[in-house]
């Protein structure tokens, strides 16, 4: 693993299904909206030993014709939503700030936990991504600081304290602790 | 120290000794292991998407 700079890293790894997956489903993404995926699956992707069954990821607002085409495509590439049928019902639960879910078909695992863009920190994340290279793939993840203080600050399970833990120690020397304590802070006050 | 503090320890321990592991070999050397864990997981996992949401305390969905 390389931490070439502040915004790409490169991973020259074997891809596991999980990856495969959710690059899979990126690729459409990538076409109608600007993304950005955080939480579990970012500390799996550097390699932290463990299983998600869903990636997240944080969206810009679309309206509702480009989402129809995305569904679309998503359909065609075999891809169903979880949530509900009709793109106009999934739509709403999405104007609703909830999230949805895709999967491919026949399976509900692993799945896609789509939520658009809703407060300061969903912004940081979708402005400030860091891309990461794999052998032929690309994909975009959170700022690595903000990812650590989520965890740290809200989250606070064992799983994603231990998920903070390992993000830290991989990326040891490429982090910028001073952030990582900032944006603490901030999460305090808000959550 | 209880069962429940010496699970802690020994969670946090590999933990660590993972991370210095990716650390220190190459991606292709971790990620192949890695992968056993996640792949195999993936294989056996098996739920309606009724039991998925259930599971995840998430009610917005529908029913069809």
């Amino acid at each position: 693993m390389k931490f070439i700079n502040k915004k790409t890293i490169e991973i020259d790894r074997e891809l596991s299904e999980l990856d495969i997956f959710t690059i899979d489903f990126i690729k459409i993404l990538e076409k109608y909206t600007k993304y950005v995926l955080v939480s579990g699956y970012v500390s799996i992707l550097l390699g932290r030993a463990r299983i998600s069954e869903d990636v997240d990821v944080i969206i810009q607002k679309i309206d509702f014709s480009t989402f129809q085409a995305l569904y679309k495509e998503l359909k065609k590439n075999g891809f169903y939503c979880l949530n509900a049928k009709k793109d106009s019902s999934i739509y709403k639960y999405l104007l609703d700030n909830l999230r949805v879910r895709f999967a491919k078909k026949d399976k509900t695992i692993p799945n896609i936990e789509l939520k658009w863009v809703k407060h300061k920190f969903d912004e940081i994340s979708l402005e400030n991504n860091i891309e990461v290279k794999l052998s032929k793939e690309k994909l975009k993840i959170s700022n690595l600081e903000l990812q650590i203080a989520f965890k740290e600050e809200v989250l606070k399970s064992p799983k994603d304290l231990d998920d903070a833990m390992h993000i830290k120690n991989v990326a040891k020397g490429y982090l910028d602790n001073k952030l990582i304590q900032k944006y603490r802070e901030m999460l305090h006050g808000f959550y | 120290m209880g069962f429940i503090e010496e699970n802690e320890k020994d969670r946090k321990s590999f933990v660590h000794k993972w991370a210095e592991y990716v650390r220190t070999h190459s991606d292709k050397d971790w990620s192949r292991q890695q992968n056993v864990i996640i792949n195999s997981a993936l294989k056996s996992a098996n739920m309606t998407r009724e039991q998925f949401f259930k599971m995840k305390g998430e009610t917005n969905y529908e029913k069809y």
